[in-house]
Protein backbone atom coordinates (compact mmCIF):
# COMPACT_ATOMS: atom_id res chain seq x y z
CA UNK A 1 0.00 0.00 0.00
CA UNK A 2 0.85 3.43 -0.50
CA UNK A 3 -0.21 6.81 0.07
CA UNK A 4 1.05 10.24 0.48
CA UNK A 5 -0.02 11.08 3.84
CA UNK A 6 1.25 9.94 6.62
CA UNK A 7 -0.23 10.24 10.54
CA UNK A 8 2.57 12.75 11.87
CA UNK A 9 4.74 11.87 14.03
CA UNK A 10 4.99 8.00 12.66
CA UNK A 11 8.29 8.00 10.49
CA UNK A 12 9.97 9.51 13.66
CA UNK A 13 8.86 7.08 16.06
CA UNK A 14 9.95 4.32 13.21
CA UNK A 15 13.12 5.99 13.25
CA UNK A 16 13.74 6.20 17.23
CA UNK A 17 12.33 1.90 17.31
CA UNK A 18 15.38 1.12 14.66
CA UNK A 19 17.72 3.29 16.99
CA UNK A 20 16.22 0.80 19.74
CA UNK A 21 16.78 -2.16 17.93
CA UNK A 22 19.92 -1.74 16.74
CA UNK A 23 21.47 0.13 19.84
CA UNK A 24 22.67 -3.14 21.72
CA UNK A 25 24.10 -4.78 18.87
CA UNK A 26 26.23 -1.94 17.48
CA UNK A 27 27.36 -1.84 20.99
CA UNK A 28 28.77 -4.92 21.16
CA UNK A 29 30.64 -4.76 18.20
CA UNK A 30 32.13 -1.39 18.99
CA UNK A 31 33.42 -2.86 22.80
CA UNK A 32 34.85 -5.85 20.55
CA UNK A 33 37.22 -3.12 18.78
CA UNK A 34 37.77 -1.06 21.14
CA UNK A 35 41.24 -1.18 23.18
CA UNK A 36 39.59 -0.69 27.21
CA UNK A 37 38.90 -3.35 29.69
CA UNK A 38 34.97 -1.85 29.26
CA UNK A 39 33.50 0.62 27.35
CA UNK A 40 33.99 4.99 28.04
CA UNK A 41 32.78 7.60 26.07
CA UNK A 42 34.42 8.09 23.74
CA UNK A 43 36.34 4.78 23.18
CA UNK A 44 39.69 4.35 23.71
CA UNK A 45 40.93 3.65 20.33
CA UNK A 46 40.97 0.53 17.84
CA UNK A 47 42.43 -2.62 18.79
CA UNK A 48 42.18 -6.24 17.89
CA UNK A 49 43.70 -7.59 21.69
CA UNK A 50 39.63 -8.89 22.85
CA UNK A 51 39.71 -10.89 19.36
CA UNK A 52 42.96 -12.83 20.34
CA UNK A 53 41.99 -13.23 23.69
CA UNK A 54 39.00 -14.92 21.69
CA UNK A 55 41.06 -16.74 19.73
CA UNK A 56 43.46 -17.93 22.48
CA UNK A 57 40.66 -18.69 24.78
CA UNK A 58 40.30 -22.44 24.36
CA UNK A 59 36.68 -22.75 26.01
CA UNK A 60 35.35 -20.22 23.57
CA UNK A 61 37.39 -21.54 20.34
CA UNK A 62 36.16 -25.27 21.13
CA UNK A 63 32.71 -24.02 21.90
CA UNK A 64 32.94 -22.30 18.85
CA UNK A 65 34.06 -24.98 16.51
CA UNK A 66 31.30 -27.21 18.32
CA UNK A 67 28.86 -24.78 17.63
CA UNK A 68 29.75 -24.48 14.05
CA UNK A 69 29.52 -28.44 13.54
CA UNK A 70 26.68 -28.81 15.19
CA UNK A 71 24.87 -25.87 13.15
CA UNK A 72 25.93 -27.55 9.82
CA UNK A 73 24.65 -30.98 10.61
CA UNK A 74 21.74 -29.78 12.07
CA UNK A 75 21.26 -27.79 8.78
CA UNK A 76 22.18 -30.51 6.40
CA UNK A 77 19.39 -33.03 8.21
CA UNK A 78 16.79 -30.09 8.26
CA UNK A 79 17.08 -29.05 4.98
CA UNK A 80 16.70 -32.46 3.56
CA UNK A 81 14.19 -33.49 5.57
CA UNK A 82 12.03 -29.96 5.70
CA UNK A 83 12.88 -29.61 1.76
CA UNK A 84 11.16 -33.07 0.91
CA UNK A 85 8.66 -32.34 3.49
CA UNK A 86 7.55 -29.48 1.93
CA UNK A 87 7.60 -30.99 -1.77
CA UNK A 88 4.70 -33.41 -0.61
CA UNK A 89 2.64 -30.99 1.95
CA UNK A 90 2.72 -28.63 -1.25
CA UNK A 91 2.42 -31.18 -4.54
CA UNK A 92 0.60 -34.17 -3.02
CA UNK A 93 -1.13 -34.14 0.37
CA UNK A 94 -4.75 -33.85 -0.05
CA UNK A 95 -6.90 -33.84 2.95
CA UNK A 96 -3.72 -34.17 5.21
CA UNK A 97 -2.29 -30.69 4.12
CA UNK A 98 -3.83 -28.51 6.90
CA UNK A 99 -2.86 -31.67 9.39
CA UNK A 100 0.86 -32.25 8.19
CA UNK A 101 1.95 -27.83 7.82
CA UNK A 102 0.56 -27.99 11.57
CA UNK A 103 3.13 -31.02 12.65
CA UNK A 104 5.87 -28.99 10.48
CA UNK A 105 5.45 -26.06 11.88
CA UNK A 106 4.59 -26.49 15.25
CA UNK A 107 8.03 -26.90 16.63
CA UNK A 108 7.71 -22.92 15.71
CA UNK A 109 4.72 -22.69 17.87
CA UNK A 110 6.01 -24.29 21.12
CA UNK A 111 8.20 -22.64 23.25
CA UNK A 112 11.73 -24.15 22.72
CA UNK A 113 12.47 -24.20 26.15
CA UNK A 114 9.50 -26.66 26.51
CA UNK A 115 10.76 -28.56 23.74
CA UNK A 116 14.15 -28.88 25.54
CA UNK A 117 13.02 -30.21 28.67
CA UNK A 118 10.58 -32.48 26.47
CA UNK A 119 13.73 -33.71 24.87
CA UNK A 120 16.00 -33.79 27.73
CA UNK A 121 13.39 -36.12 29.39
CA UNK A 122 12.86 -38.41 26.88
CA UNK A 123 16.45 -38.86 25.63
CA UNK A 124 17.17 -40.17 29.22
CA UNK A 125 13.93 -42.02 29.53
CA UNK A 126 15.21 -44.11 26.03
CA UNK A 127 19.03 -44.06 27.48
CA UNK A 128 20.12 -41.69 24.79
CA UNK A 129 20.87 -39.33 27.55
CA UNK A 130 23.28 -36.18 26.93
CA UNK A 131 26.18 -37.00 26.22
CA UNK A 132 27.86 -36.64 22.94
CA UNK A 133 26.18 -34.53 20.46
CA UNK A 134 23.24 -37.13 19.20
CA UNK A 135 20.64 -34.73 21.66
CA UNK A 136 21.70 -31.85 20.37
CA UNK A 137 21.59 -32.34 17.00
CA UNK A 138 18.36 -33.92 17.44
CA UNK A 139 17.12 -31.26 18.85
CA UNK A 140 18.48 -28.32 17.01
CA UNK A 141 16.87 -30.13 13.64
CA UNK A 142 13.66 -30.03 15.52
CA UNK A 143 13.47 -26.58 16.00
CA UNK A 144 15.37 -25.61 12.70
CA UNK A 145 13.21 -27.83 10.70
CA UNK A 146 9.85 -25.69 10.49
CA UNK A 147 12.20 -22.76 8.66
CA UNK A 148 13.00 -24.76 6.00
CA UNK A 149 10.08 -26.04 5.69
CA UNK A 150 8.54 -22.61 5.47
CA UNK A 151 10.73 -21.39 3.61
CA UNK A 152 10.67 -24.39 0.51
CA UNK A 153 6.72 -24.55 0.52
CA UNK A 154 6.53 -20.16 -0.41
CA UNK A 155 8.87 -20.90 -3.11
CA UNK A 156 6.68 -23.99 -4.24
CA UNK A 157 3.57 -22.11 -3.72
CA UNK A 158 4.75 -19.65 -6.59
CA UNK A 159 6.01 -22.41 -8.72
CA UNK A 160 4.75 -22.85 -12.80
CA UNK A 161 4.12 -26.39 -12.98
CA UNK A 162 3.76 -26.04 -16.75
CA UNK A 163 7.44 -25.37 -16.71
CA UNK A 164 8.09 -28.94 -15.59
CA UNK A 165 5.29 -30.15 -18.01
CA UNK A 166 7.12 -28.64 -20.61
CA UNK A 167 10.38 -30.58 -19.87
CA UNK A 168 8.79 -33.92 -19.47
CA UNK A 169 6.86 -33.44 -22.85
CA UNK A 170 10.01 -32.55 -24.49
CA UNK A 171 11.15 -35.97 -23.51
CA UNK A 172 13.53 -35.51 -19.97
CA UNK A 173 13.36 -37.98 -17.86
CA UNK A 174 11.78 -37.28 -14.21
CA UNK A 175 15.38 -36.90 -12.57
CA UNK A 176 16.55 -34.75 -15.64
CA UNK A 177 13.35 -32.94 -15.02
CA UNK A 178 14.00 -32.23 -11.47
CA UNK A 179 17.59 -31.48 -12.10
CA UNK A 180 17.24 -29.53 -14.90
CA UNK A 181 13.96 -27.45 -14.62
CA UNK A 182 12.88 -27.52 -10.99
CA UNK A 183 15.90 -27.49 -8.64
CA UNK A 184 17.44 -24.17 -9.70
CA UNK A 185 13.74 -22.56 -9.83
CA UNK A 186 13.78 -23.40 -6.11
CA UNK A 187 17.04 -23.35 -5.12
CA UNK A 188 17.39 -20.00 -3.55
CA UNK A 189 14.46 -20.56 -0.89
CA UNK A 190 16.34 -23.82 -0.33
CA UNK A 191 19.56 -22.01 0.14
CA UNK A 192 17.82 -19.05 2.22
CA UNK A 193 15.69 -22.11 4.42
CA UNK A 194 19.36 -23.92 4.91
CA UNK A 195 20.47 -20.01 5.85
CA UNK A 196 18.20 -19.22 8.90
CA UNK A 197 18.60 -23.08 10.17
CA UNK A 198 22.02 -22.89 10.28
CA UNK A 199 21.33 -19.54 12.32
CA UNK A 200 18.69 -20.74 13.89
CA UNK A 201 20.74 -23.78 15.60
CA UNK A 202 24.08 -21.56 15.71
CA UNK A 203 22.23 -19.24 18.03
CA UNK A 204 19.83 -21.43 19.91
CA UNK A 205 19.84 -21.39 23.50
CA UNK A 206 17.15 -22.77 25.42
CA UNK A 207 17.33 -26.38 23.50
CA UNK A 208 21.07 -26.43 24.12
CA UNK A 209 20.79 -25.06 27.28
CA UNK A 210 18.89 -27.72 28.75
CA UNK A 211 20.87 -30.66 26.28
CA UNK A 212 24.81 -29.70 26.39
CA UNK A 213 26.81 -32.01 28.64
CA UNK A 214 30.14 -31.66 29.89
CA UNK A 215 33.02 -31.24 26.90
CA UNK A 216 30.02 -30.24 24.48
CA UNK A 217 29.21 -27.02 24.73
CA UNK A 218 27.82 -24.78 22.21
CA UNK A 219 29.29 -20.72 22.06
CA UNK A 220 26.14 -19.22 23.20
CA UNK A 221 26.14 -21.47 26.07
CA UNK A 222 29.74 -20.73 26.91
CA UNK A 223 28.79 -16.96 26.19
CA UNK A 224 26.45 -17.11 28.92
CA UNK A 225 28.34 -19.12 31.41
CA UNK A 226 30.99 -16.29 30.67
CA UNK A 227 28.41 -13.44 31.24
CA UNK A 228 27.33 -14.24 34.51
CA UNK A 229 30.49 -14.13 35.94
CA UNK A 230 32.62 -11.54 34.00
CA UNK A 231 31.94 -8.37 31.90
CA UNK A 232 35.35 -8.28 29.71
CA UNK A 233 35.32 -7.40 26.26
CA UNK A 234 36.38 -11.13 25.14
CA UNK A 235 32.70 -12.08 25.48
CA UNK A 236 31.93 -8.95 22.89
CA UNK A 237 34.75 -10.57 20.61
CA UNK A 238 32.42 -13.64 20.98
CA UNK A 239 29.47 -11.66 20.13
CA UNK A 240 30.70 -10.14 17.22
CA UNK A 241 31.12 -13.27 15.36
CA UNK A 242 27.92 -13.93 15.75
CA UNK A 243 26.62 -10.82 14.56
CA UNK A 244 28.64 -11.10 11.34
CA UNK A 245 26.81 -14.05 10.74
CA UNK A 246 23.58 -13.05 11.44
CA UNK A 247 24.19 -10.01 8.92
CA UNK A 248 25.91 -12.16 6.09
CA UNK A 249 22.55 -14.71 6.94
CA UNK A 250 20.10 -11.63 6.17
CA UNK A 251 21.91 -10.29 3.44
CA UNK A 252 22.17 -13.76 2.03
CA UNK A 253 18.70 -14.49 1.77
CA UNK A 254 17.85 -10.97 0.55
CA UNK A 255 19.85 -11.51 -2.96
CA UNK A 256 18.71 -15.39 -3.20
CA UNK A 257 14.69 -14.92 -2.74
CA UNK A 258 13.83 -11.64 -1.45
CA UNK A 259 13.23 -10.79 2.27
CA UNK A 260 9.56 -10.81 1.71
CA UNK A 261 9.41 -14.58 1.94
CA UNK A 262 10.48 -13.66 5.69
CA UNK A 263 6.71 -13.37 7.19
CA UNK A 264 6.44 -16.39 9.65
CA UNK A 265 6.46 -14.18 12.37
CA UNK A 266 2.87 -12.94 10.78
CA UNK A 267 -0.58 -14.60 10.56
CA UNK A 268 -0.30 -18.49 9.41
CA UNK B 1 8.23 -34.25 -31.58
CA UNK B 2 4.26 -34.78 -33.40
CA UNK B 3 4.44 -37.88 -29.60
CA UNK B 4 5.54 -34.81 -27.29
CA UNK B 5 2.48 -32.29 -28.81
CA UNK B 6 0.19 -35.08 -27.78
CA UNK B 7 1.34 -35.25 -23.90
CA UNK B 8 -1.72 -33.72 -22.07
CA UNK B 9 -2.06 -32.96 -18.48
CA UNK B 10 -3.45 -36.28 -17.47
CA UNK B 11 -0.30 -38.23 -19.34
CA UNK B 12 2.14 -36.05 -17.99
CA UNK B 13 0.32 -36.93 -14.65
CA UNK B 14 0.93 -40.57 -15.23
CA UNK B 15 4.33 -40.32 -16.24
CA UNK B 16 5.12 -38.84 -13.06
CA UNK B 17 3.45 -41.72 -11.04
CA UNK B 18 6.39 -43.70 -12.79
CA UNK B 19 8.42 -42.60 -10.50
CA UNK B 20 8.97 -43.27 -6.85
CA UNK B 21 5.74 -42.69 -4.94
CA UNK B 22 5.55 -38.93 -3.37
CA UNK B 23 4.82 -40.08 0.39
CA UNK B 24 8.19 -41.09 0.59
CA UNK B 25 9.29 -37.34 0.68
CA UNK B 26 7.46 -36.67 3.38
CA UNK B 27 8.97 -39.92 5.65
CA UNK B 28 12.04 -38.41 6.98
CA UNK B 29 10.49 -35.32 8.60
CA UNK B 30 7.62 -36.72 9.10
CA UNK B 31 8.98 -39.91 11.64
CA UNK B 32 11.64 -37.44 12.61
CA UNK B 33 8.98 -35.43 14.24
CA UNK B 34 6.72 -38.00 15.88
CA UNK B 35 9.76 -40.20 17.21
CA UNK B 36 11.96 -36.59 18.26
CA UNK B 37 8.69 -33.80 19.24
CA UNK B 38 5.09 -35.78 19.75
CA UNK B 39 6.66 -38.39 21.92
CA UNK B 40 9.04 -36.29 23.82
CA UNK B 41 5.83 -33.82 24.63
CA UNK B 42 3.77 -36.72 25.46
CA UNK B 43 6.12 -38.55 27.43
CA UNK B 44 6.55 -35.00 29.55
CA UNK B 45 2.98 -34.81 29.86
CA UNK B 46 3.10 -38.38 31.05
CA UNK B 47 6.23 -37.48 33.56
CA UNK B 48 4.13 -35.00 35.24
CA UNK B 49 2.03 -37.20 36.71
CA UNK B 50 4.54 -39.62 38.23
CA UNK B 51 6.57 -39.56 41.26
CA UNK B 52 10.34 -38.70 42.41
CA UNK B 53 12.37 -41.85 43.19
CA UNK B 54 14.98 -41.73 45.81
CA UNK B 55 18.37 -41.94 43.80
CA UNK B 56 16.74 -41.56 40.80
CA UNK B 57 14.41 -38.91 38.38
CA UNK B 58 11.31 -40.60 38.76
CA UNK B 59 9.10 -43.69 39.39
CA UNK B 60 6.76 -45.43 37.99
CA UNK B 61 3.78 -44.20 40.49
CA UNK B 62 1.13 -42.20 39.09
CA UNK B 63 -0.12 -39.28 41.27
CA UNK B 64 -1.42 -36.24 41.05
CA UNK B 65 0.99 -34.68 43.95
CA UNK B 66 2.79 -32.37 41.72
CA UNK B 67 0.25 -30.59 40.15
CA UNK B 68 -1.35 -30.12 43.99
CA UNK B 69 2.22 -28.73 45.43
CA UNK B 70 2.57 -26.23 42.19
CA UNK B 71 -1.08 -25.03 42.54
CA UNK B 72 -1.23 -24.89 46.12
CA UNK B 73 1.82 -23.23 46.83
CA UNK B 74 1.61 -19.50 47.39
CA UNK B 75 5.01 -18.90 45.89
CA UNK B 76 4.57 -20.43 43.20
CA UNK B 77 1.36 -18.50 42.22
CA UNK B 78 3.39 -15.03 42.78
CA UNK B 79 6.19 -16.30 40.29
CA UNK B 80 3.16 -17.38 38.11
CA UNK B 81 1.95 -13.82 38.31
CA UNK B 82 4.81 -11.96 37.21
CA UNK B 83 5.83 -14.09 34.56
CA UNK B 84 2.23 -13.42 32.91
CA UNK B 85 2.52 -9.73 33.78
CA UNK B 86 5.82 -8.92 32.40
CA UNK B 87 4.79 -11.10 29.33
CA UNK B 88 1.70 -8.92 28.67
CA UNK B 89 3.76 -5.62 29.74
CA UNK B 90 5.84 -7.03 26.76
CA UNK B 91 3.21 -7.52 24.30
CA UNK B 92 1.79 -4.44 24.84
CA UNK B 93 5.02 -2.28 24.62
CA UNK B 94 6.14 -3.81 21.37
CA UNK B 95 3.07 -3.18 19.98
CA UNK B 96 3.41 0.50 21.15
CA UNK B 97 6.75 0.36 19.53
CA UNK B 98 6.35 -1.90 16.50
CA UNK B 99 2.90 -0.69 14.95
CA UNK B 100 4.73 3.15 13.75
CA UNK B 101 7.50 0.87 12.44
CA UNK B 102 5.36 -1.66 10.79
CA UNK B 103 3.54 1.03 9.04
CA UNK B 104 6.56 2.67 7.93
CA UNK B 105 7.94 -0.83 6.77
CA UNK B 106 4.63 -1.43 4.69
CA UNK B 107 4.43 1.56 2.77
CA UNK B 108 7.89 1.98 2.02
CA UNK B 109 9.05 1.25 -1.73
CA UNK B 110 11.71 1.04 -4.21
CA UNK B 111 15.03 0.29 -2.37
CA UNK B 112 14.40 1.50 0.55
CA UNK B 113 12.43 -1.66 1.54
CA UNK B 114 14.67 -3.94 1.52
CA UNK B 115 17.02 -1.83 3.70
CA UNK B 116 13.96 -1.32 6.18
CA UNK B 117 13.76 -5.17 6.53
CA UNK B 118 17.11 -5.96 6.81
CA UNK B 119 17.52 -3.69 9.53
CA UNK B 120 14.63 -5.29 11.31
CA UNK B 121 15.76 -9.27 10.50
CA UNK B 122 19.69 -8.87 11.48
CA UNK B 123 18.95 -8.11 15.06
CA UNK B 124 15.92 -10.85 14.88
CA UNK B 125 18.66 -13.16 14.29
CA UNK B 126 21.05 -12.40 16.65
CA UNK B 127 21.18 -14.76 19.53
CA UNK B 128 19.14 -13.46 23.02
CA UNK B 129 22.60 -14.19 24.50
CA UNK B 130 23.98 -11.57 22.81
CA UNK B 131 21.62 -8.93 22.79
CA UNK B 132 21.28 -9.21 26.46
CA UNK B 133 25.09 -9.01 26.71
CA UNK B 134 24.81 -5.66 24.43
CA UNK B 135 22.10 -4.38 27.13
CA UNK B 136 24.40 -4.96 30.12
CA UNK B 137 26.98 -2.39 28.26
CA UNK B 138 24.35 0.54 27.99
CA UNK B 139 22.33 -0.55 31.41
CA UNK B 140 25.34 -1.91 33.78
CA UNK B 141 25.98 0.22 37.19
CA UNK B 142 29.21 1.21 34.64
CA UNK B 143 27.74 1.17 31.40
CA UNK B 144 27.32 3.97 28.91
CA UNK B 145 24.36 5.62 30.60
CA UNK B 146 25.17 5.99 34.09
CA UNK B 147 28.88 6.84 32.64
CA UNK B 148 26.52 9.90 30.89
CA UNK B 149 24.59 10.81 33.96
CA UNK B 150 27.55 10.81 36.43
CA UNK B 151 29.33 13.22 34.28
CA UNK B 152 26.06 14.92 33.74
CA UNK B 153 26.35 14.92 37.66
CA UNK B 154 23.09 13.38 38.36
CA UNK B 155 24.45 10.54 39.65
CA UNK B 156 23.13 6.84 39.11
CA UNK B 157 20.09 4.80 38.15
CA UNK B 158 19.59 1.40 38.54
CA UNK B 159 18.63 0.33 34.92
CA UNK B 160 19.80 -3.23 35.28
CA UNK B 161 19.26 -6.26 37.53
CA UNK B 162 15.36 -5.62 38.17
CA UNK B 163 12.46 -5.31 36.40
CA UNK B 164 13.11 -2.45 33.92
CA UNK B 165 16.29 -4.15 32.59
CA UNK B 166 14.34 -7.51 32.00
CA UNK B 167 11.63 -5.43 30.65
CA UNK B 168 14.16 -3.75 28.13
CA UNK B 169 15.91 -7.30 27.22
CA UNK B 170 12.09 -8.91 26.49
CA UNK B 171 10.87 -5.67 24.53
CA UNK B 172 14.50 -5.93 22.51
CA UNK B 173 14.13 -9.44 21.49
CA UNK B 174 10.23 -10.01 20.67
CA UNK B 175 10.04 -6.21 18.75
CA UNK B 176 10.56 -7.83 15.33
CA UNK B 177 7.87 -10.87 15.70
CA UNK B 178 4.97 -8.30 16.16
CA UNK B 179 6.59 -5.61 13.56
CA UNK B 180 6.36 -8.87 11.26
CA UNK B 181 2.89 -9.59 11.91
CA UNK B 182 1.48 -6.24 11.76
CA UNK B 183 3.60 -5.10 8.65
CA UNK B 184 2.30 -8.61 6.61
CA UNK B 185 -1.13 -7.58 7.57
CA UNK B 186 -0.96 -3.85 6.16
CA UNK B 187 0.55 -4.89 3.08
CA UNK B 188 -3.06 -6.73 2.75
CA UNK B 189 -4.82 -3.52 2.99
CA UNK B 190 -5.00 -1.87 -0.93
CA UNK B 191 -3.84 1.52 -0.79
CA UNK B 192 -7.22 2.89 -2.30
CA UNK B 193 -9.41 2.31 0.76
CA UNK B 194 -7.20 5.29 2.85
CA UNK B 195 -6.99 7.55 0.19
CA UNK B 196 -10.83 7.20 -0.44
CA UNK B 197 -11.12 8.31 3.58
CA UNK B 198 -8.85 10.86 3.16
CA UNK B 199 -10.66 11.88 -0.43
CA UNK B 200 -13.56 12.45 1.55
CA UNK B 201 -11.90 14.75 3.93
CA UNK B 202 -10.49 12.45 6.75
CA UNK B 203 -7.63 14.11 8.34
CA UNK B 204 -4.42 11.76 8.53
CA UNK B 205 -4.80 10.91 11.87
CA UNK B 206 -8.76 10.01 11.30
CA UNK B 207 -8.58 8.28 8.48
CA UNK B 208 -5.64 5.71 9.98
CA UNK B 209 -8.21 5.26 13.37
CA UNK B 210 -11.06 4.55 10.79
CA UNK B 211 -9.57 2.99 8.50
CA UNK B 212 -6.20 1.67 8.74
CA UNK B 213 -5.87 1.01 12.35
CA UNK B 214 -9.08 -1.60 12.28
CA UNK B 215 -8.27 -3.49 9.51
CA UNK B 216 -5.00 -4.33 10.46
CA UNK B 217 -6.36 -5.66 13.59
CA UNK B 218 -5.77 -9.60 12.62
CA UNK B 219 -2.16 -8.51 12.28
CA UNK B 220 -1.82 -7.01 16.15
CA UNK B 221 -3.61 -10.12 17.12
CA UNK B 222 -1.53 -12.63 16.14
CA UNK B 223 1.60 -10.71 16.47
CA UNK B 224 0.42 -10.14 20.51
CA UNK B 225 -0.48 -13.77 20.50
CA UNK B 226 3.13 -15.11 19.71
CA UNK B 227 5.07 -12.37 21.83
CA UNK B 228 3.03 -12.96 24.76
CA UNK B 229 3.44 -17.32 24.06
CA UNK B 230 7.79 -15.93 23.48
CA UNK B 231 7.65 -13.55 26.22
CA UNK B 232 6.41 -16.22 28.56
CA UNK B 233 8.80 -18.29 28.09
CA UNK B 234 11.87 -16.35 27.94
CA UNK B 235 14.91 -17.44 30.19
CA UNK B 236 18.30 -16.00 29.03
CA UNK B 237 16.80 -12.24 29.56
CA UNK B 238 15.34 -12.41 33.07
CA UNK B 239 18.92 -13.91 34.23
CA UNK B 240 21.55 -11.73 32.42
CA UNK B 241 19.41 -8.74 32.87
CA UNK B 242 17.68 -9.23 35.60
CA UNK B 243 20.02 -11.29 37.97
CA UNK B 244 18.54 -13.57 40.28
CA UNK B 245 16.12 -10.26 41.14
CA UNK B 246 13.67 -11.19 38.72
CA UNK B 247 11.91 -14.40 39.10
CA UNK B 248 10.28 -16.13 36.23
CA UNK B 249 8.35 -19.82 36.10
CA UNK B 250 10.98 -20.60 33.32
CA UNK B 251 14.17 -19.92 35.65
CA UNK B 252 12.23 -22.21 38.57
CA UNK B 253 11.42 -24.88 35.84
CA UNK B 254 14.96 -24.98 34.57
CA UNK B 255 16.22 -25.41 38.28
CA UNK B 256 13.89 -27.57 39.16
CA UNK B 257 15.02 -30.09 36.19
CA UNK B 258 18.49 -29.65 36.23
CA UNK B 259 19.82 -28.37 39.62
CA UNK B 260 16.91 -30.68 41.95
CA UNK B 261 16.69 -32.90 39.52
CA UNK B 262 13.34 -33.41 40.02
CA UNK B 263 11.58 -34.22 36.83
CA UNK B 264 7.87 -34.89 37.60
CA UNK B 265 7.75 -31.90 39.89
CA UNK B 266 9.75 -29.94 36.98
CA UNK B 267 7.82 -31.15 34.54
CA UNK B 268 4.08 -30.61 36.29
CA UNK B 269 5.27 -27.02 36.52
CA UNK B 270 5.71 -26.76 32.74
CA UNK B 271 2.15 -28.38 32.49
CA UNK B 272 0.52 -25.25 34.62
CA UNK B 273 2.52 -22.25 33.08
CA UNK B 274 1.63 -23.94 29.61
CA UNK B 275 -1.84 -24.70 30.38
CA UNK B 276 -2.77 -21.55 32.11
CA UNK B 277 -1.45 -19.84 29.05
CA UNK B 278 -3.29 -21.86 26.88
CA UNK B 279 -6.22 -20.79 28.38
CA UNK B 280 -5.60 -17.46 28.54
CA UNK B 281 -5.01 -17.70 24.64
CA UNK B 282 -8.44 -19.82 24.27
CA UNK B 283 -10.44 -16.31 26.02
CA UNK B 284 -8.00 -14.43 23.95
CA UNK B 285 -8.60 -16.05 20.78
CA UNK B 286 -12.36 -16.44 21.20
CA UNK B 287 -12.47 -12.55 22.43
CA UNK B 288 -10.66 -11.65 19.09
CA UNK B 289 -12.47 -12.95 16.87
CA UNK B 290 -15.83 -11.71 18.21
CA UNK B 291 -14.19 -7.95 17.88
CA UNK B 292 -13.15 -8.92 14.41
CA UNK B 293 -16.25 -10.57 12.79
CA UNK B 294 -16.89 -7.64 10.83
CA UNK B 295 -13.86 -8.45 8.34
CA UNK B 296 -15.16 -10.47 5.74
CA UNK B 297 -12.86 -13.68 5.77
Amino acid sequence: MRSTSYPVGFAAAAVAVYVFLLAPIAIVVVAAFNSGEYLRFPPEGFSLRWFSKFLASEPFVRSFWFSLKLASLATLLSTVAGGMAAFFVVRHAGRSRDFLRLLLVAPLQLPAILTGIALLIFFYSVGIGTRGMTGLLIGHTVVSLPYVFLMVSSVLLRFDRTLEEAARSLGASPWVTFRRVTLPLVQGGVISGALFAFITSFDQFPISLLLVSVGNTTLPIQLFDYLRFSFDPTAAAASTVSVALSVAVVWLIHRLVGLEQVTWGGPR
Amino acid sequence: MARAAELTGPEVRRLNRLSLPPALLLVTAGLFLVVFFLVPYLNMVRMSFLTKAPGAAFSHVLTVENYLRVLQDAFYWRVIARTFWLAGLTTLLTLVLGYPLAYTIARAAGPRRPLLLMLLLAPLLVGAVVRSYGWMIWLGRVGLINQALRALGWGEAELMYNTLGVLIGLVHVYLPFMVLAIASSLEQIPADVELAARSLGASPWRAFWRVTWPLSLPGVFSGAMLVFVLALSAYVIPILLGGNNVLVMPMLIVQMLLDAFHWPLGSAMAMVLFGLASLVLWLYVKAMNRALRWIPR
